[in-house]
Parts: C-alpha cells; sequence; structure tokens
C-alpha cells in the first residue's frame, strides 16, 4: 500500500512536471510565432500538469491532513477530468472532425461502448473518454512519422499510446482491485510522460529571443 | 498527394525565400516571391502588405518595382518558426 502510495505520488509529480514544462514552451513558441496549433497546446499540457496536480493534492491532504485510507474520490475526478480537457486539445489539434464518422447510424452506435464499458461512476466514464482520445491521438501522431520521418514524432506516439494503456489497464483496477494491475498502469503513465518529453530536450530554448511584438503575426 | 500548406507555412516560406533565395542585394520582386514560395499574385499581396506592417520583411523601391528583404525581426521570427515547426512536428502537427 505505501508502495502503491509513492508510485503514484511520483506519477502525479512527473505528469506535473512533464505538463508545466511541455506547457511553458509551447506558450513561448505561441508567443513568438502566433501559431494557433502551439496554442491548443499549450492548454492541452497546462491542463494535464494541472489534473495530475490536483490528484497529488487529493492523495497528499488525505494520507498526511485527512489520515484516511481512501482516496478523496472527488479531487481524483476533479483531475482526471482536467487531464482528459488536455487530452481532448491534442486529440483535437489532429483534426477532432475525422473522429465522429458522419452517418448518423454509426455516430449512435460510437457512443454506445462509452455507456457500456463503465456507467458505475463518473470517474470511470471520463477514464474511458480519456483513454479513446489518447488511442486517437497516438495513432494520429504514428501517421504522421510517415510523412516526416522525424524520430521524436515515434516517442510521442509511444508516449501517447504508453498513457492510454495506463489508463487501460487502470479500469482493470476496477474490477480486480488488488491485483499488481495498479502498480503497471501507473508505471506505464510515467513511462509515456517521459516519452512525451524527447520533443522538449530537442528545442534549442538558448537560441530563442522572447519578442512580445510578434504576437499577430 | 500533398497537403495545403497552412498560413504560417506560406509565410515561413516567403520569409526563408526573402533570406535564403534572393536573386541580388536590393531583395525580391513580387513575381520572383509569387514563383518560389508558389503563391497566387492576390493572396502574397496581402501577406506582403502584412509582413510589412509587422515589421518581417523590409520594402525598397527599386527602379520603379518594390523589392522586399528579410527584416531583422524577420529572421528572429524565422529562426522561432523553424524551432517551433519542428517542436509541433514531434506531436505530428503543423504549426
Amino acid at each position: 500500500m505505501v508502495e502503491l502510495f509513492f508510485l503514484e505520488n511520483i506519477l502525479n509529480l512527473v505528469g506535473f512536471a512533464v505538463g508545466l514544462v511541455i506547457g511553458i514552451i509551447s506558450y513561448i513558441g505561441f508567443k513568438n510565432t502566433g501559431s494557433p496549433t502551439l496554442f491548443r497546446l499549450t492548454i492541452a499540457f497546462f491542463s494535464i500538469g494541472v489534473g495530475f496536480m490536483i490528484m497529488w493534492l487529493g492523495q497528499t491532504l488525505d494520507v498526511f491532513v485527512y489520515k484516511t485510507d481512501q482516496p478523496t474520490r472527488w479531487m481524483q475526478t476533479l483531475g482526471i477530468a482536467v487531464q482528459t480537457v488536455g487530452y481532448f486539445f491534442i486529440a483535437f489539434s489532429h483534426t477532432i472532425k475525422s473522429f465522429f464518422p458522419k452517418s448518423n447510424y454509426l455516430r449512435s452506435i460510437g457512443i454506445v461502448p462509452l455507456f457500456l464499458i463503465s456507467f458505475i461512476s463518473v470517474e470511470n466514464i471520463i477514464r474511458s473518454i480519456s483513454f479513446i482520445l489518447l488511442v486517437y491521438g497516438a495513432i494520429e501522431t504514428f501517421m504522421s512519422y510517415f510523412e516526416s520521418k522525424r524520430r521524436t514524432v515515434l516517442f510521442v506516439a509511444a508516449g501517447l499510446g504508453a498513457l492510454a494503456f495506463g489508463e487501460f489497464l487502470g479500469w482493470y483496477y476496477f474490477v480486480f482491485p488488488q491485483s499488481i494491475l495498479n502498480v503497471v498502469s501507473i508505471s506505464m503513465k510515467i513511462a509515456g510522460l517521459i516519452m512525451l518529453f524527447v520533443p522538449v530536450t530537442k528545442v534549442p530554448l538558448t537560441k530563442i529571443k522572447f519578442d512580445e511584438t510578434l504576437d499577430d503575426a | 498527394m500533398s497537403a495545403y500548406r497552412t498560413h504560417m507555412q506560406i509565410i515561413g516560406d516567403i520569409l526563408t525565400t526573402a533570406r535564403d533565395d534572393l536573386p541580388d542585394e536590393r531583395g525580391a520582386s513580387i513575381t520572383y516571391l509569387i514563383r518560389k514560395a508558389n503563391i497566387s499574385h492576390g493572396r502574397i499581396s496581402k501577406m506582403l502588405g502584412t509582413l510589412v506592417a509587422q515589421g518581417l520583411l523590409e520594402q525598397t523601391n527599386s527602379s520603379g518595382a518594390c523589392k522586399y528583404k528579410i527584416s531583422n525581426v524577420g529572421r528572429e521570427f524565422l529562426q522561432a518558426y523553424n524551432t517551433f515547426n519542428k517542436f509541433a512536428d514531434s506531436f505530428g502537427l503543423t504549426i
């Protein structure tokens, strides 16, 4: 139980740090170029970072302040919801239109699995949405590799894929609470976040001159 | 099939031509930029006006014709554009 607490703590802190750093770099890019894509990435990664921070705060308050065994569900749900907003903006940047089929029949079928998979709690429904958005983002990112042939694209695609797989394993933890699946799920998510950080290491920030007059360029 | 360029990519192409591919030191004419950046006259006229107003390009009159050169601000913008284009590319996106 103690190991699980530390693992979840590490996950939440790594998630916060990665989200914050990528968000800041995207914001610098947006301020320098005025690109709407970088603006969406800014919102996406700040949301992901804040979501992890909320989850960390909820978990830490439970253990050290309220001294309860069970985490406060509403705070965990809020954290996951904020993260899902971030995943939505990543998926949206890959043109969310192709996610929804044009046929009304297919649209209705497309929504059904969200309710079939889990109707237990709001948290599970939000996790379902996160999973779908992450898988969509991972596939689209991987497909773009064939155009750009940039190796960092593979890291981002693998990172989003690992986050999605971690989310998927997280579902099973609700079914088999005592299994090792939660540890594997958290480890997958940490690995995914670290892989998302790879493109940041390629940005030569020292050469970028911050110029506020270029807002509307 | 080649993908459509975004507004930002066309600006990047115009500035790159104005920086790296000038026919002479006085700058590039509209016709030259149209050919190099592969863009229509109507569209490039509006964009050049905006780029000059933003200070990214310098406009000079040479023998009765307008010529365009990249400014220092334009060079900085282009450097940032190239850097963050690669960054967005890593996420499978175009800026």
